[in-house]
Order: structure tokens, then sequence, then C-alpha cells
């Protein structure tokens, strides 16, 4: 039997070896084939790409390593991940309808809720940023594609690796189950120590998933950094320098402090798991593992965060008519919030008795993180303060953004203080904060990009009306379920159990129709995100969102212009002017208000 | 075809490598945690050669041979040191070794054979 399975696997991995050497050597000959294609990637269109440079097809996809190309492939991947994730907590908020077991067991509902986290978080958050900053870092510093092309594939492809590894154990495999850890991991539990069942392998192959996607995040990042220092412009300097590439910049430098440890401390994991290691299970193991951890964990809430944050700076102010509001201090609350972000973990971990003079300190530098927060919400406040606003679809997410971003943002303030935090810890009361910030802020400003750049990445206009219902579905939605989490909380109702005592049924019922008109909110957008892009009005004009009337076009729109220009005409390439969105102080908008596309 | 396939002095947008060194990676990770020998040598062999491949086809190396030389001493090193010291996980330092001079092997015979085959189109 042993010996059989050997066999067959060897059989299976020769004829896979093969079969790729073959079709490598097809796609090597269609490359010798095919005419040397004119340089760079800039001023060309998009049919040219695809006729003179890529494959058709399949074949295009897997081989792409153009900027554009690889942002829609993460965001592809991202969306799915991101029904994927959505789906597993319907189901457990509809178990959470009433109080015992009734539609799922026990153990169901705690993988489905590890998944939930990890998928939210590394399939969902980390990617649909890069979908952005791929797309349009390049199209934003002028430069003709990343520092390192082939690299940024290498980081999106292990993507999909990793997702099958992390669902692993709700595939029909025999003797894997899923992981039932919850995102943290926390050891001795993820250590498989005890008669729990977390030594299966399963736990193993989501763990491998993880380093996978951390292994993805850093060489992303590591493209990132490369490429905004060295790839831009002339024209393009720091001074001016746009928001969004600045919290990239920022964004990167801290996954690349923090992924490298999540790895490493996966890896210890690992070894703890399978070859008898003992880091995690000695005395102070478990303190050990909840160090590592929120070192990695608590500056990743602010790399899922700062980019949604530059979108938001970017696109408020297009709607508002005027230039964004104290940018060199958005900037600088950008860096300050970086750099703090590593001094604030152990606000994690106030409850585990750890030395009372060491909370203290983490609890000052955590009400400290605040204060940049605030500065960039009163920019962003100051910014429409008497503006010209126009409620279209991304202005209404970034205003829904700026609104729950407060929320969650000060319920965090209050869980930074030690005495509080020690009635709330592990109580949905946390659920609800961080909820108010990664569905309210950071899905609700993705968003805001994938409605203000449609019309670049698909040529076409969405449809409106369909725009405003998935605003205020997802708007309401989110408000219901996680508010009445905030109230859970402060009842006494401890986090991820998947019964309850009867005395919350009301506010976890308020929770679960709160997490239904999401789920409607979501199946409109992608109805009218398909339906709009396969069929949706063909956009003629390379400022759709008429952004010359207050003169703030930016690069990525001059670039769509003269895409649309040269689609039409076939001209030559002229030198246009990068119209950056940095440094400049307020100017009074005057020019006309433009209706609503 | 000419002498460096892909990159040279002109840029290109599509390259077949990323996705093969993007499969090979969790490929031999799981072969090597669970002890699993054939995926663990394939995984490499696909991680190695695309590696290869791919710095071949960015211009970073000129010589075939001498890179896959490269990459299966790296390999040796550490298969021979799961092998043959204190770590003592010895099935799956024999396929990390296993896998090396299976990368040679493959090296000499694409340089002696496929690339001479191709010249002559
Ligand atoms: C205004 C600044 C913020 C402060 C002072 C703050 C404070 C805190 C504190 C003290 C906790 C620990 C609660 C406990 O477990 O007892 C916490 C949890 C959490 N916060 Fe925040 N927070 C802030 C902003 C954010 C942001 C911007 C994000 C996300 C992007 C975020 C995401 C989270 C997450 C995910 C958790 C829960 C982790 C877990 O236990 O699973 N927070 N926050
Ligand atoms: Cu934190």
């Amino acid at each position: 039997m042993e010996v059989n399975g050997q066999l067959a696997l060897t059989v299976l991995m020769g004829v896979f070896l093969i079969a790729v050497a073959a079709w490598l050597a097809r796609v090597e000959d269609w490359r010798s084939y095919t005419p040397l294609a004119g340089g760079g990637t800039v001023g060309g269109t998009a049919e040219q790409y695809v006729s003179e440079e890529k494959p058709s097809g399949v074949i295009r996809w897997l081989t792409t390593v153009d900027h554009k190309d690889i942002g829609m492939l993460y965001g592809a991947y991202a969306l799915v991940a991101f029904a994927v994730g959505g789906l597993m907590v319907v189901l457990m908020r509809i178990e959470l309808a009433d109080p015992s077991m009734t539609l799922i067991s026990n153990t169901f509902y705690n993988s489905l809720l590890t998944s939930h986290g990890i998928t939210m978080l590394f399939l969902f958050g980390t990617p649909i940023i890069a979908a952005f900053s791929n797309y349009f870092i390049p199209l934003l510093i002028g430069a003709d594609d990343m520092a390192f092309p082939r690299i940024n594939a290498i980081a999106f492809w292990l993507l999909p690796p990793a997702a099958l590894l992390i669902w692993a154990g709700f595939f029909p495999i025999p003797d894997v189950i899923p992981a039932q850890t919850a995102w943290t991991m926390y050891t001795p539990l993820s250590a498989g120590v005890g008669s729990g069942n977390q030594m299966n392998a399963g736990v193993d192959l989501m763990l491998l998933g993880l380093h996978l996607s951390g292994v993805s995040a850093t060489m992303g990042a590591i493209n990132f950094i490369a490429t905004i220092f060295t790839e831009r412009n002339e024209k393009v300097s720091w001074a001016n320098l746009d928001i969004f590439s600045w919290t990239i910049l920022t964004q990167s430098g801290l996954i690349l402090f923090a992924f490298p440890l999540l790895g490493s401390a996966i890896v210890m994991l690992l070894l703890d798991r399978n070859f008898g290691t003992m880091f995690f299970s000695v005395d102070g193991g478990a303190i050990l593992w909840q160090h590592l951890f929120w070192f990695f964990g608590h500056p990743e809430v602010y790399i899922l965060v700062l980019p949604p944050m530059g979108i938001v700076s970017l696109v408020l102010p297009r709607f508002a008519g005027r230039r964004l509001f104290g940018f060199k201090f958005v900037v600088y609350s950008t860096l300050a919030i970086g750099v703090l972000s590593f001094g604030v973990w152990a606000h994690h971990m106030f409850a585990t008795g750890i030395d009372p003079r060491l909370r203290a300190s983490f609890m000052a530098v955590s009400l400290a993180i605040a204060i940049p927060s605030a500065v960039k919400t009163f920019n962003w406040i100051t910014t429409m303060w008497n503006g010209k606003i126009r409620l279209t679809t991304p202005m209404l997410f970034c205003i829904g953004f700026v609104s729950n971003f407060i929320i969650g943002g000060v319920t965090g303030v209050f869980l930074a203080s030690i005495p509080v935090d020690l009635v709330l810890h592990d109580t949905y009361y946390v659920v609800g904060h961080f909820h108010y910030i990664v569905m309210g802020a950071i899905a609700f400003a993705g968003f805001a990009g994938l409605y203000y750049w449609f019309p670049i990445y698909t040529g076409r206009m969405y449809q409106v009306t369909l725009g405003k219902w998935h605003f205020w579905l997802s708007m309401v939605g989110t408000n219901l379920t996680f508010f009445a989490m905030i109230l859970l909380g402060y009842g006494g109702m401890p986090r991820r159990y998947a019964t309850y005592l009867p005395q919350f049924a009301t506010l976890h019922q308020v929770a679960t129709v709160g997490a239904l008109i999401l789920l409607v909110g979501q199946i409109i957008f992608v109805w009218n995100f398909v339906q709009s892009w396969l069929e949706g009005r063909e956009v003629q004009d390379g400022d759709p969102w008429d952004l010359a009337d207050d003169d703030l076009v930016t690069a990525e729109w001059t670039w769509f212009e003269r895409k649309l220009e040269t689609a039409v005409t076939d001209g030559g390439e002229e030198e246009t002017e990068l119209a950056t969105d940095g440094g400049q102080t307020v100017d009074d908008a005057d020019a006309e208000s433009a209706d609503d596309a | 075809m000419d002498e460096a396939p892909g990159l040279s002095d002109q840029y290109r947008t599509a390259s077949p490598w990323p996705v093969f060194i993007a499969l090979g990676i969790p490929i031999s990770e799981l072969g090597l945690l669970f002890g699993l020998f054939p995926l663990a040598v394939g995984g490499l062999l696909l991680f190695g050669g695309s590696v290869v491949g791919i710095l071949k086809e960015s211009g970073y190396v000129t010589s075939t041979i001498r890179a896959v030389t490269a990459l299966a001493v790296i390999f040796l090193a550490f298969g021979a040191g799961l092998a043959f010291t204190d770590i003592a996980l010895v099935t799956r330092g024999y396929a990390v070794i296993a896998a090396a001079i299976l990368l040679v092997v493959g090296g000499v015979v694409f340089e002696l054979f496929v690339r001479e085959q191709r010249q002559t189109f």
C-alpha cells in the first residue's frame, strides 16, 4: 500500500513534469516565431498588446507580466475570495440566528470562522489592494511597468495554490479536516497539543498556504518599493508623488518588516507540529507565539488599511471639487502610522498577564496612534467642507468609509485603554470594532476604487442606480450587523462561539438580518459588475468624471484618454503632462458641477 | 530562435515561467513537509528549472549549465544538511539531493540536444 502510493505519486509527478516541459516547448516556439514587438508599454493600446506582444486566450493570462493584466488577475482573485469568505460567514450568521446548535455543527462553525478570517484578510484584503496598486501605480508615477515584471507575476501565481491549501480542509480529502484555530492560531491549540483534533494535516496545509501568501506579499512589496523609488517619470518628484503611491510605499515597508516574521513564526509552528521542536511548547511558549503573531498582526491591520486610506484620499477630493486638504499632513500621518504600528502589538495581549509596566507603555503608544488616524479623518472632512460634493457611487463609498472608520477608530481607542479592554477583551465588541474597519472601511474603499476606475479597466460605465443600491444596502447592512455586535460585547457576549445564552438572541438576530442585507447588496454588485462589463455603455470620453472641470485630472486618466485617442486615430505618441495629486495648496473650486455619470 | 530567448534588449509582456515557479514552491514544500519523496523531487525540479528559465529569459545569466549547476550546489548543500547532520531528516535530505542531481542532468540534456535542435530552425 505504502509503496503503491509512492509509485502512483511518482508516476503522476513525472507525467506532470513532462506535460509542463511539452507545454513550455510549445510556448517557446510560439515566442520564437513571433516577430519582436515594439518596445515598452506606454502609449500602446490594449488591442495592440494582444495582437503584437501577447498570445491570446487563456495562455495570455497565464503568461502575462504586464502590470495591468496582473492587476486584473489580482482583482478577479480577490473578488472570488470575497465571495467565498462572504458565503462562509452567511452560513455562520444563519446558524447564529438562534441560540442553540441547529444548522451546522459547532466544529464546522469553528472551521468556517477560521477560514473566513484568513480568507478575508489574506486572500481578499491584501490582493484587492494589490489589484489597484499593480494597475495604477505605474500609471500614476509614469513608469513603463513594475521594476520586476516577472517577480510580479510570480507573486500573483503563488496565491491560487495558497488559497487551495488554506481551503484544503473543506475538500473531500480522506483524513484531512479544516483548521479550527481561528485566524490568530494561538498555541498550544494550533500546535496540536492535547486531546483535540488540531494535530490534523488540514492545519499544516492551512499554515503552508498562509506562508505562501506571505511570500507573495513580500515579493510584491519589494517590487513596489523598487518601482516607486526607481521607475518614476522625471516629472514625478517626491514632492508631488500622489497620495495613493505614498500609502502603497508605506504599506510595502510594513509588509517588508512584518510578513517575514509571520513566515518564520509559521515555520517554527510547523516544525513544532511535525519535527518535534519545542518552540511553543516550553514554558512561556504560548506567550511567545502571541508576541510573534501580534508583532506581525498589528502592522498587518495597517497594511490593510493604509492603501484604502490612500484610495479615499485620492478619490474623495475628485468629487468634492477641490484638492485634498492638508496633503502634506496626510502623507506625514501615513508615515507616522507606519512607524507607530510596530509599537502597539501588545494591546492584543492586555489580558494575558504580561508585566503591567509593559502594558502601560503599549497603552500609551496605542492611544498615540489614534492621533495620525484622526488627522486623516479631519482632512477628509475638511476637504468636503464647503466643497462641491457630487454624490456619485465612488463618492458615496468614500463618505461611507469615513463614517465607518470613525466608529471603528473610536471603539479602538476605548480598547486601547487597559481597564476598558480587560472588560471587553474577547467579546463581540472587539469583533464589532475591527469589522467597522475591515468591512466598513477597507471593503468600502475597495468598492470606491472599483467603481471609480471601472471605465478605465472595462472601457464601459456601470449602472448608476444599481451602484447606489449596492452602496445603501452595504451601508445599512454594515451598521446593523456591527453595531449590534458592539452592543452584544457590552452585554458580555464572548466571541468565537457557535451557540449562546438566550438573552443575546435579539441582538444576534439583528446582526444576522444585517448580514443578509449585506448579502443582497453584494449580489446586486456582482450583477452590476458583470453585466456592465459585458454590455454597459461604452465610454467615449477620456474623462468620464469631468475631472478637468475642476483641474483635478490625474495621470491614469490622462493615460486612458490617450489610449482612447490612439484607438481611434492610431496616431503617434505625444508627451503629455503628468498631472499629480501632490503638494499643492487648496484653491477655490469654481467650475461647473457635473452630474453623476 | 535567437541565442537568448525572450528578453534581450526588447521588452516583452509575456513569460511562461512565473506560473511554474509559483507551482514549484508549494509542491516542493508539501513534499518536504509530509515526506512525500516524489512530490519533493518533482517540485524542486519544477522550481529549479523554471528559475533557470526565467533568469535566462531575462538575461541575468547566459549559460544554462552554469546556472543549473549553481542552483544544484545550493540544493546539494541544503539536502546534505538535512540528511547528514543532527537534523537527520534522511529521506527528505535525499529527495533534495536527488533533485539537485536530476537538475544537472536535465540541464546537460537540454544543452546538448534540445538547444542544438532548435538552432537549426
Ligand atoms: C485607531 C486606532 C486603533 C486602535 C487604538 C485599536 C485598538 C485595538 C485594540 C486595543 C484591540 C484589542 C482588543 C482585544 O482583543 O481586547 C484591537 C483589536 C483589533 N483591531 Fe484595532 N485599533 C485601531 C485601529 C484598527 C484598524 C485600523 C484596524 C484594521 C485595519 C484594526 C483591526 C483590529 C483587529 C483585526 C483586531 C482584532 C484582532 C483579534 O483579536 O482577532 N484596528 N484594536
Ligand atoms: Cu492592534
